[in-house]
């Protein structure tokens, strides 16, 4: 693969060994925009929304990949659209909001109106627009979509494999973060920036959970039997952990938060990591996919979106929002020092040299895929996959 | 409002609040829960304007119960002890409508924002900013939070948050 000019003035030198990454591939903006040229519009599929999140007819939910807008509905008829947010028109955006539910969409700039299957309804003057215009040459234009029992892909490239190629052997362990079914319902979102590059963000799973978790040793939460996988062209990452549920010890006087109500108790936790960056967690009774948006080189977004599943009955839900609300994301039990984490990994990637990868390394000459629970090896093949597409040479020692 | 308040009935509502923002930005979650009803249902809810407009029941924090008000002093004096980098907080309020519900029961609504310093930077921001929504009892012990909801206008935190705001 070629290398690219935008980086070819300082050129990236990728170590010989395989459980290095040099620190400058998080800190350089130059390698931010090409990032955005070849992983963020190149052949990827990025998750943009759960139908869970869009439950009624003429709901809708605005959504980026990189810099590209995107607004996505569910139409009168139940079906869901993804559209680019911009007029077809004179390409403004036509939806501020992040979410909420109407059946039209106007433009403010010369009032065209669309419907939420993207069809332009109306738009004044049109006598005196261009010989042979018809409104119907002139819907909301889409980007190529694709469905996962519910989770809606988007690629900004023709030449992307189709998605279930794409997702490969991570599909059975995606599909039990969803519940089993995909079927769910949004019970609200947490939204945080972090100061932190997308990669540092994805790198933050695994290996660091029993030892930078204090929670965990508190309230005497055993580490189960599990595993960890990666897929191998992209490397999207499984983990699947059976939990010993904590105690509490007497730390806690509403032990609710770590309860599990599941029907599943010999495997109750589930974290996958997609290529380039998405993060979904079911763990105990908390279902949560992640959005997330790679604002600029030292800043990431993430939408954590909770869901329940439909079956569920009153005090299931009930409970799920409940320990949702309180055990992840950026002020949760077990994940708020995550959030902390991120920043300062941030600081420390300005400094020169390579960051390393150790506990479970058994060469630093080729890749394995064969992983402990808790080993930061996983990260590895999609270091790898990193590499190739964005066309950094491995130095040759 | 249905009634004026008495001088002295605002005077126990802003004293309270008054002691809630200081134990938080003072960081002395012993007096932070001290602002709370000993009853069992004593409430602390922090969400965003987003979830509420939506009708989504999930919180930032959601301790609805007094059991769950102890364990948010437990997470952030024992369990995240020593794990996170810290911040100074400032709090301010503005209280703008009270109504009295009950002999000694009221409903309280504030604006609020939040500055924060992070230790490491030293560079202060605006952490966030909404309303109190606060349902305040008049006891034995003075004032107290019964029900305390607070809504944050901020769509997307600019970092994560240990304390309740």
């Amino acid at each position: 693969m070629e290398i690219s000019p935008a980086v070819n003035g300082r050129p990236v030198v990728w170590p010989a060994s395989y459980n290095e990454v040099p620190k400058e591939v998080f800190v350089r903006a130059d390698i931010f925009d090409e990032e955005l040229r070849r992983i963020f519009y190149g052949a990827e599929w990025h998750p943009v929304a759960h139908a869970g999140e869009l439950p009624n007819p003429g709901d809708f939910k605005t959504f980026l990949i990189g810099r590209v807008p995107l607004l996505i509905t569910r139409a009168a008829d139940g079906a869901i659209h993804v559209f680019f947010n911009a007029c077809s028109h004179r390409g403004n955006q036509v939806e501020t909001q992040a979410c909420g539910n109407k059946f039209e969409f106007e433009c403010p700039y010369h009032r065209w109106l669309f419907n939420s299957a993207g069809e332009l309804v109306g738009c004044p003057n049109q006598r005196e627009f261009s010989p042979g215009f018809e409104r119907k040459d002139y819907p909301l234009a889409q980007p190529r979509t694709a469905f996962f029992h519910g989770l809606i892909f988007v690629t900004l490239s023709p030449d992307t494999p189709p998605l279930d190629e794409f997702l490969g052997e991570i599909k059975s362990t995606l599909l039990e973060v969803m519940a089993g079914d995909g079927r769910l319902k949004l019970i609200g979102y947490q939204r945080v920036k972090y100061k932190t590059n997308w990669k540092a963000y994805c790198d933050n799973d695994g290996y660091h959970a029993p030892l930078l978790h204090r929670a965990f040793q508190l309230l005497n939460w055993q580490g189960g039997k599990g595993r960890q996988y990666a897929t191998e062209e992209r490397g999207h990452m499984g983990f699947e952990s059976e939990l010993t549920v904590a105690s509490g010890g007497d730390m806690l006087r509403d032990p609710s938060i770590i309860e599990f109500k599941g029907v599943d108790p010999s495997k109750g936790s589930r974290v996958i990591e997609l290529f380039p960056f998405f993060i979904a967690t079911k763990h105990l009774d908390s279902i949560n996919l992640r959005f997330a948006i790679a604002r600029s080189v030292d800043e990431t977004e993430v939408h954590y979106a909770y869901f329940h599943h439909l079956d569920d009955d009153a005090e299931m839900i009930r409970h799920r929002i409940r320990q949702a609300s309180n055990l992840l994301g950026p002020s949760g039990l077990v994940s708020m020092e995550d959030a902390s984490i991120f920043h300062r990994i941030h600081v420390g990637n300005q400094t020169p040299g390579n960051v390393t990868f150790q506990k479970g390394v058994t060469s630093r000459d080729k890749l394995s895929f064969d992983f402990k629970q808790n080993d930061e090896t996983g990260n590895l093949p999609r270091w790898e996959y990193y590499r190739r597409i964005m066309g950094f040479a491995r130095e040759v020692v | 409002m249905s009634a004026l308040l008495s001088g002295e009935i605002v005077g126990q509502i802003e004293a309270l609040q008054n002691r809630y923002i200081d134990a938080l930005d003072s960081k002395d979650m012993s007096a932070w829960l001290a602002t709370f009803d000993e009853r069992d249902d004593a409430s602390y809810i922090l969400t965003s304007f987003d979830n509420e407009q939506q009708h989504h029941p999930l919180g930032l924090m959601l301790d609805d119960c007094r059991a769950r008000l102890i364990d948010r002093v437990t997470y952030i004096t024992k369990i995240w002890a020593g794990t996170f980098q810290d911040y100074r907080s400032r709090h301010f309020t503005q209280r703008v409508a009270s109504v009295r519900v009950d002999e000694n029961v009221f409903d309280v609504r504030s604006n609020f924002s939040v500055c924060y310093t992070p230790v490491d930077t030293g560079e202060s921001k605006l952490l966030t900013c909404g309303v109190y929504l606060d349902r305040i009892a008049l006891t034995n012990l003075g004032a107290r939070f019964v029900a305390k909801k607070a809504v944050i206008d901020t769509s997307v935190l600019p970092q994560y948050v240990v304390y309740p705001l």
